[in-house]
């Protein structure tokens, strides 16, 4: 019976594998004109998703069997970089242990809702809270600072698009559309 | 050689052309504020800059990402020495000796040693650019499709056998880029591949979006994970920098020398970089230099090594990506974007083409390396105050910045969800410890790879064998090849040099 402990870290594999598999059979059933003796376009994305179940399954085994990973062949940039390090007893490398899931799902949601709602709001009017509720998010909580670099900086970045780099960023619906084209007409932009 | 120095010569008259030096200098300071700035690094700089490009002129694109590149190697070392906060790997080495320099109230003398090892990494490193880039492209042209395809094989072997901590997880992020870059219609048969019917899909997933979601989005998420807490500052009294006497720079030409040319070596080297270049130059100097027993005590041998040889690495990597269209390191890989946004394919045949291009970037090389110094010298005082920012401001604006870079890309939203999609895959990479580095070049270099791998394949009746018989091509896949296994030999070999207590006491 195979423990916990090991299966655990098999799971990125397993469903990478799983996935791979899946965009195979969907890559054999590509829609093409076949040429005899010649290679289809199906061959080169079955390749890749034959050398992905490959490696899926030699990390699944390992693991499975060998359990650890203190055992890992490591890239030699990887190595080099932890070896000096250790050598001078430096910790500035230490990757930070504390993680904060909620603060990350939050910080995610945040980013989709942002997506789902510029063409609705407006580049502005979903810009400016966006960024304000990043910031405090993040535990910064000088109000006035936030109001102010929110504001500026989605003022800013609107005219540099806008007007400079000719990128036309989504106005909004109506209503919401006039904001957007108030601060156009402000700042003369077509 | 004469046309070579005329045609640079005229490089120079582009250079300062007044929309290219502006480009310049805007990328300089980009790229020290991006060393210094809390939660950037210089690959997300690099690519957050890229949108701010898609309408200027090629030249001067190009010449503002590649002062970036540059100048970003460099202020990192200006915390790491005053703070002891590197900015990413490339300023660890610096803390060794330069730190500890500046604990013993010789940070000025420190800063001074860094200046002149960041310009004299830099100008050596472009003047073997400027040697070594037409010879290799006049080879190059002789090339067909199986010497390209093994060419790609090798540059993408090393990068994944250089990166990461798992060689498994490395070759797997290798391949979902390689399957990326496969999304849309196929060039030869109109066929749609891994489209589902989403009509967005069909241009294909511009490498962009992966770019900036992986490496900027990304990273943003970790950066949350971990709750932005970064380490207080240490007081520094004064930032001021000291040149060294002309003695004891005589005194220290053989390390300025070792650590030059390494850092131009390792620079042409696909998928090395600047960290590799200022780690192994650092372990070299330990090695064979004259006062390697003191490194590490705070000596000024022990700053040239790794600045000298991170700043030297830009010239060599700009070598392949100029000649071959391969990318040295991940900034250049961001170049080689900026390269194609343009719809310029670099490679030999740019020699010829956009020779006028190629030599304004060889000779803003020369001037933003210079130009990096005189603003290093003048203003790093107020450069490292930026270090000071609320890490979290920096983060929100990163999001804008990727957010615009993917809309901007296609006018499309479609791209924009992509970006998130691409931006949590990355957070998943680097949380699961699967480098983004191989996953972003097999994005951008998978297409190449196919398109020479699939016309070698008709134009030799299907014979593979092909990649390994032929002159030139056949060493490149060898020496590919052994880049792949290098680390599992070297895995076997630290295994059996290991004393068997280890394994006892594991037990």
């Amino acid at each position: 019976m195979v423990d916990a402990a090991r299966l655990k870290p098999t799971v990125p594999y397993v469903l990478l594998g799983a996935a791979a598999g899946y965009l195979y059979y969907v890559a054999a059933h590509f829609d093409y004109h076949r040429r005899e003796g010649v290679l289809g376009p199906d061959f080169w994305p079955k390749l890749v998703l034959i050398l992905v179940i490959v490696t899926c399954v030699y990390e699944v085994a390992k693991r499975l069997v060998l359990g650890a990973r203190k055992e890992e062949v490591g890239g030699v940039l990887g190595e080099l970089v932890e070896e000096s390090a250790r050598a001078h007893g430096d910790t500035a490398l230490a990757v930070p242990v504390e993680h904060h899931p909620w603060l990350l799902v939050a910080g995610m949601a945040l980013s989709v809702a942002y997506v789902a709602v510029i063409q609705t709001l407006g580049f502005f009017s979903a810009t400016v809270p966006y960024i304000a509720l990043f910031i405090a998010l993040g535990g910064y909580r000088r109000w006035g600072v936030i109001a102010a670099v929110s504001l500026i900086g989605a003022l800013a970045l609107m005219f540099f698009f806008m007007k400079i780099v000719y990128v036309s960023l989504p106005i909004g619906r109506e209503p919401f559309d006039q904001v957007m084209l108030a601060l156009m007409q402000i700042m003369a932009i077509r | 050689m004469e046309g070579v120095l005329s045609q640079l010569a005229l490089g120079f008259v582009h250079v300062f052309a007044p929309a290219n030096l502006i480009a310049l200098v805007v990328g300089l300071l980009a790229g020290l504020l991006v060393a210094v700035l809390p939660g950037l690094t210089l690959v997300m700089g690099v690519v957050l800059a890229l949108p701010f490009t898609y309408k200027m002129d090629v030249t001067a694109a190009i010449i503002l990402l590649t002062a970036m590149y540059v100048s970003g190697t460099y202020a990192g070392a200006w915390t790491s020495i005053l703070f002891r906060v590197p900015g990413e790997p490339i300023d660890v080495p610096l803390l060794w000796d330069g730190y500890t320099m500046a604990r013993k109230g010789q940070a000025p003398q420190a800063l001074g040693w860094t200046l002149l090892a960041a310009l004299f990494g830099g100008l050596l490193a472009a003047t073997v650019m400027v040697a070594l880039s037409h010879p290799i492209a006049k080879i190059a042209l002789t090339f067909s499709t199986p010497e390209y395809f093994a060419i790609i094989f090798f540059g993408l072997a090393s990068v994944v056998s250089l990166g990461g901590s798992s060689l498994a997880n490395a070759l797997i992020s290798l391949f979902i880029g390689l399957l990326i870059a496969t999304v849309g219609v196929d060039d030869t048969y109109g066929a749609h591949r891994f489209t589902f019917g989403v009509p967005i899909l069909t241009d294909g997933i511009d490498y962009l979006v992966v770019m900036v979601g992986a490496f900027g989005l990304g990273e943003v998420f970790s950066r949350l994970d971990y709750g932005f807490r970064t380490a207080p500052l240490e007081t520094v009294g004064t930032v001021k920098t000291k040149l060294p006497q002309w003695r004891d720079i005589a005194a220290t030409k053989a390390s300025f020398i070792r650590s030059g040319v390494l850092g131009v070596l390792i620079g042409i080297v696909p998928g090395a970089g600047a960290t590799v270049a200022s780690f192994l130059s650092y372990g070299v100097e330990s090695q064979y230099g004259k006062r390697k027993a003191e490194m590490g005590r705070g000596i000024p041998e022990g700053i040239i090594a790794p600045q000298t040889a991170a700043t030297s690495s830009v010239g060599g990597a700009m070598i392949p990506l100029i000649t071959m269209g391969i990318p040295g390191s991940g900034a250049t890989a961001i170049i080689l974007g900026a390269f194609l946004l343009h719809g310029l394919q670099p490679g030999p045949q740019v020699f010829q083409t956009s020779s006028d291009l190629v030599y304004a970037v060889f000779a803003s090389l020369f001037v933003a390396v210079i130009g990096m110094c005189l603003i290093g010298y003048f203003a790093a005082k107020v450069i490292v105050r930026v270090l000071e920012f609320p890490e979290v401001i920096v983060s929100a604006y990163v999001v804008m910045c990727c957010v615009l870079g993917a809309f901007a890309a296609r006018n499309n939203i479609t791209d924009v969800w992509l970006l998130v999609v691409f931006g949590v895959l990355g957070y998943l990479a680097e949380r699961l410890r699967f480098p983004v580095p191989p996953l972003v070049l097999g994005v951008i270099l998978g297409p190449l790879a196919e398109q020479n791998f699939m016309t070698t394949m008709i134009s030799f009746n299907n014979d593979w064998t092909v990649f390994f018989t032929r002159p030139v091509s056949g060493p490149i896949m060898a020496i590919g090849v052994f880049t792949l296994i290098y680390p599992i030999i070297r895995h076997l070999r630290q295994r059996a040099g290991r004393p068997a207590t280890r394994h006892a006491g594991r037990n």
